[in-house]
């Protein structure tokens, strides 16, 4: 018998789970990746989909509630300027000649 | 000449420090009043005694307003330190030194690009939240996390932010020129109006009526210090980045 509170708590730990994944690829990009434009694109998934789904996880697993108005707004918040910053970053990285990283040709790596 | 008169002034700071320092009692002495009764006292009757909910702001605006009030002179100090040596600094050789070095700082000055239409477009539709949060979170800090620095630390960024989109000629009828002074001492200013409020209360500088029946007057009064923090606070962040910028 599968009843609501089932349901709530699987849906918080699947959009938790998405959320702690895209913080793990997100930073593994931000070590890894070669250049600064390809590293804030890797950044700012930490903070869209990444905090965007743990918000939303605990906006689920709250219910009903003014906390949950709160955690909504918060994720309305996060999801408007997290990407307004990343392209402001790289818009300012390239008009200050920033040159992105191109693959050497002989070399695969 | 110079060099000593410095080292003196910094010997003669320090020393009262370094006695005073070494005066405390070793640190986490079970025998010293905070272990004995003081955090005790502060925890249960707090709420009712300092007049916040919130024990935190009770402790800094009242138990320990002469601390803040230091600390506000601390942070008003620094931005006439950051002042002086952003307006030192900016000094330029005279004759034909000065002509080259203008020529060699317009050489060298980065060609400044115009500001997204995205950054402007989010910043201009966020402003009057960000705005909206800043004044809750001042007037608010006596009941939840917050108060003055915190809010005044988010209504600086929004000043900033502001300044970067519109430009500074708009931003500028935010500070006017006679009201700066006032509003980048507004911290301080603040503590010693409500300081001699208390005086004429209690009899003691910064002094909180302790009666019941002025519930209220206490709660005022923190309001007032958490606006004069929140507005100085603002106006050091302000100024610092103003002068930034125009180097």
């Amino acid at each position: 018998m599968i009843s609501a509170v089932d349901i709530r708590n699987a849906v918080t730990v699947v959009l938790a789970a998405v959320g702690a994944l895209f913080f793990l690829i997100g930073t593994i990009g931000l070590v890894r990746l070669p250049d600064f434009y390809a590293r804030t694109h890797a950044a700012t998934k930490c903070d869209t989909v990444g905090a965007g789904s743990l918000l939303l996880a605990l906006a689920v697993f709250n219910g009903v509630d003014v906390s949950t108005l709160k955690i909504i707004a918060l994720a309305g918040l996060v999801l408007l300027s997290s990407p307004t910053i990343g392209h402001a970053l790289a818009r300012a990285a390239h008009r200050t000649g920033v040159a992105p990283w191109q693959a050497r040709k002989g070399r695969t790596s | 000449m110079k060099k000593a008169f410095v080292a003196a002034l910094l010997i003669l700071t320090a020393m009262p420090l370094l006695i005073g320092v070494a005066a405390l009692p070793p640190h986490g002495d079970p025998d010293t009043p905070v272990h004995t009764h003081i955090s005790a006292r502060y925890l249960e009757e707090g709420r009712e005694e300092a007049g916040a909910d919130n024990i935190v702001t009770g402790v800094l605006l009242n138990y320990r307003g002469l601390d803040t009030a230091g600390e506000v002179t601390v942070i008003f100090t620094a931005l006439m330190a950051g002042l002086a040596v952003l307006i030192s600094h900016k000094k330029q050789p005279e004759g034909d030194a000065a002509y080259d070095a203008a020529e060699a700082a317009a050489e060298d000055a980065p060609v400044r690009a115009p500001v997204s239409p995205v950054v402007s477009f989010v910043v201009r539709l966020l402003a009057p939240f960000i705005a909206l949060f800043a004044v809750y979170v001042i007037v608010n800090g006596h009941v939840t996390p917050g108060g003055g620095f915190q809010g005044g630390a988010i209504l600086g960024a929004l000043f900033i932010a502001l300044t970067i989109v519109l430009g500074r000629e708009r931003t500028r009828t935010l500070m006017p020129r006679l009201a700066q002074p006032w509003m980048q001492g507004a911290a301080l200013l603040t503590f010693v109006g409500v300081g001699i409020v208390g005086g004429a209360l209690t009899g003691y500088f910064l002094g909180f009526p302790a009666d019941a029946s002025l519930h209220l007057a206490r709660k005022l009064m923190m309001l007032v210090l958490e606006a004069g923090i929140g507005l100085g606070g603002a106006a050091v962040f302000a100024t610092l980045f103003l002068q930034m910028e125009a180097e």
